[in-house]
């Protein structure tokens, strides 16, 4: 039996929320993580809450200890997360710590996000910082990146749209996502540009949304049903060196090797893999990472439906950022969701067969050319 | 730059040398820490592998660049829409720099194309004024 085990999940549908608040989405995400799991909440013994944005927005902070009161939580430690897009899922990795050191038998994790409101611009990494003074915003980073990419491996506008379809594909297929309409290439390539070569389609929507993940020792977990064991849960930050390479991106490929050597596994042995498709660049870099093809071989790959729920790997069944909607503080937690759903054959209409191991990476922010924080996590049964 | 907007404030002290100020080209402001012989962009207030303090260096205004892209909705900071945005490989000190892209002459843009550091008004600073901004330019000999 593992170290640690998840023992409930639990996930509000992303996308728009107008008449819930942010607390009213964590606090669903909490109970649902509760009733999944069949846990009293006095039984919870220590709670993370991630959000990315909720001081930026709303002008709120330690709004996990609400959160958490909603669903009876109280005097036990609560702290209050916040790494950018892996808010969610560095949360998730301060519970895993908190049960691995023995710290507390059960561990609660919550991300939510609420960002459908109108003064949301795009995203940056700060105000005051010198690159958002020179005009990077997020979509930038990744543009350049994707056009380094075409550069030097001939990879096209197409395969790039070919991944935006694939993730709406199987995003028809999980009830959760926000948009679920099949989409075309054409589609996809007939969308406003908004930073080149990306069209709005090859763009992650905003989203309201919250998930949760209830993790415990093995004195919990014994003769429970429905348990995955969590073999490794990493959280690394980047180099800064300088020059960066924007295609073999160092942070990312030691922080899925690292994820790798403590679990004591590799990528071959992958069934399963939710990624931070936050553009469509970026499910094709961190393919790479993952090690689940060569570099400079990734858009080829899902081209050749490698990656399609049916194919060698399938990434992102659960439709990714880029159709399940990118509520930043709740993605990290949602990307282990769909793992989860997925390792216990829950999954329904989009269950990836015979799954027994996954694997869920994000990233969040941008720094010097690098990105902030990197999390993988490996599950299994 | 005439005289009037070069009485415009710089986006941030300290990252670029300004004309007509002094008569040398402009250049980007970096720092140089002499133990570990390492350049860096922006100046780090301490040196990241020894701690000490890095002396500002002006580093080479021409480059090549690396990968560029263009930004086509609402710009930010005033910044003109569209507008590009580039990593350009300096030359001789092998640091790769980010960094705006003139917007005048956008459809210039192509990896490997040699660029050169301009400094002009560009876009507005944190308080809404106009500023002075860093870019760069497509050098003559492309």
């Amino acid at each position: 039996m593992a170290d640690v085990s998840v023992i409930g999940v639990g996930m509000t549908p992303f996308g728009k929320h107008p008449e819930k608040t942010l607390v009213d989405l964590g606090v669903e995400a909490a109970y649902l993580t509760l009733m999944d799991a069949g846990l009293p909440p006095k039984q919870v013994e220590i709670g993370f809450f991630a959000s990315g944005l909720a001081s930026r927005l709303f002008g709120d902070f330690t709004i996990g200890q609400n959160i958490f009161w909603g669903v009876g939580i109280n005097k036990i430690p609560v702290v209050n997360v916040e790494n950018a897009c892996t808010s969610g899922s560095t949360a998730f990795y301060l519970a895993y710590n908190a049960v691995v050191s023995g710290q507390a038998e059960v561990a609660l994790a919550v991300g939510a996000e609420k960002m459908y409101v109108p003064e949301l611009g795009l995203l940056n990494s700060g105000q005051t910082e010198l690159e958002t003074q020179l005009g990077r915003v997020a979509p930038a980073s990744f543009a350049m990146r994707a056009i380094r990419y075409m550069a030097e491996f001939g990879a096209t506008s197409e395969q790039l749209a070919g991944i935006s379809v694939k993730n709406r594909r199987h995003s028809s297929l999980n009830p959760l996502s926000q948009f679920r309409n099949p989409i075309t290439a054409k589609e996809v390539l007939g969308s406003p540009m908004i930073v080149d070569p990306f069209t709005r389609l090859m763009c992650c929507p905003n989203a309201d949304g919250a998930a949760g993940i209830l993790l415990a020792s093995p004195s919990i977990t014994k003769g429970m049903g429905r348990v995955v064991g969590v073999d490794s849960a990493v959280l690394v930050t980047g180099n800064y060196e300088n020059p960066q390479d924007q295609i073999r991106w160092e942070t990312d490929y030691r922080g899925c090797r690292t994820a790798y050597e403590k679990a004591g596994i590799g990528p071959e042995d992958l069934d399963v893999a939710e990624c931070h498709d936050a553009f469509s660049i970026c499910e094709i870099l961190h393919y790479e990472a993952m090690g689940l093809c060569p570099t400079g071989e990734g858009a080829k790959f899902a081209a050749r439906g490698e990656t399609t729920i049916g194919g060698r790997i399938p990434v992102n069944t659960s439709g990714g950022l880029l159709s399940r909607g990118h509520p930043v503080g709740a993605t990290g937690i949602a990307q282990i969701h769909e793992i989860v759903t997925q390792l216990r054959h829950e999954a329904g209409d989009r269950q990836v067969e015979e799954a027994k191991t996954g694997i869920a990476q994000c990233m969040g922010g941008d720094k010097e050319g690098d990105t902030k924080s990197c999390t993988v996590a490996i599950l299994s049964v | 730059m005439d005289a009037k907007t070069s009485l415009l404030p710089p986006v941030a002290h300290g990252i670029f040398s300004m004309p007509p100020y002094d008569d040398a080209p402009p250049a980007l402001l970096g720092g140089y820490c002499q133990d570990c012989k390492q350049n860096f962009f922006p100046r780090p207030k301490y040196c990241p592998d020894c701690l000490n303090i890095p002396q500002e260096s002006a580093l080479e205004s021409t480059g090549t660049l690396y990968s560029y892209t263009t930004v086509r909705i609402k710009a930010p900071l005033g910044l003109p829409s569209p507008y590009s945005v580039v990593y350009v490989d300096l030359d001789r000190n092998g640091l790769r720099v980010f960094g705006l892209f003139d917007p005048q002459v956008g459809d210039q843009l192509k990896i490997g194309l040699k660029v050169k550091l301009a400094v002009g008004p560009l876009g507005n600073d944190l308080k809404g004024q106009p500023c002075l901004r860093p870019y760069f330019r497509p050098m003559k000999s492309n």
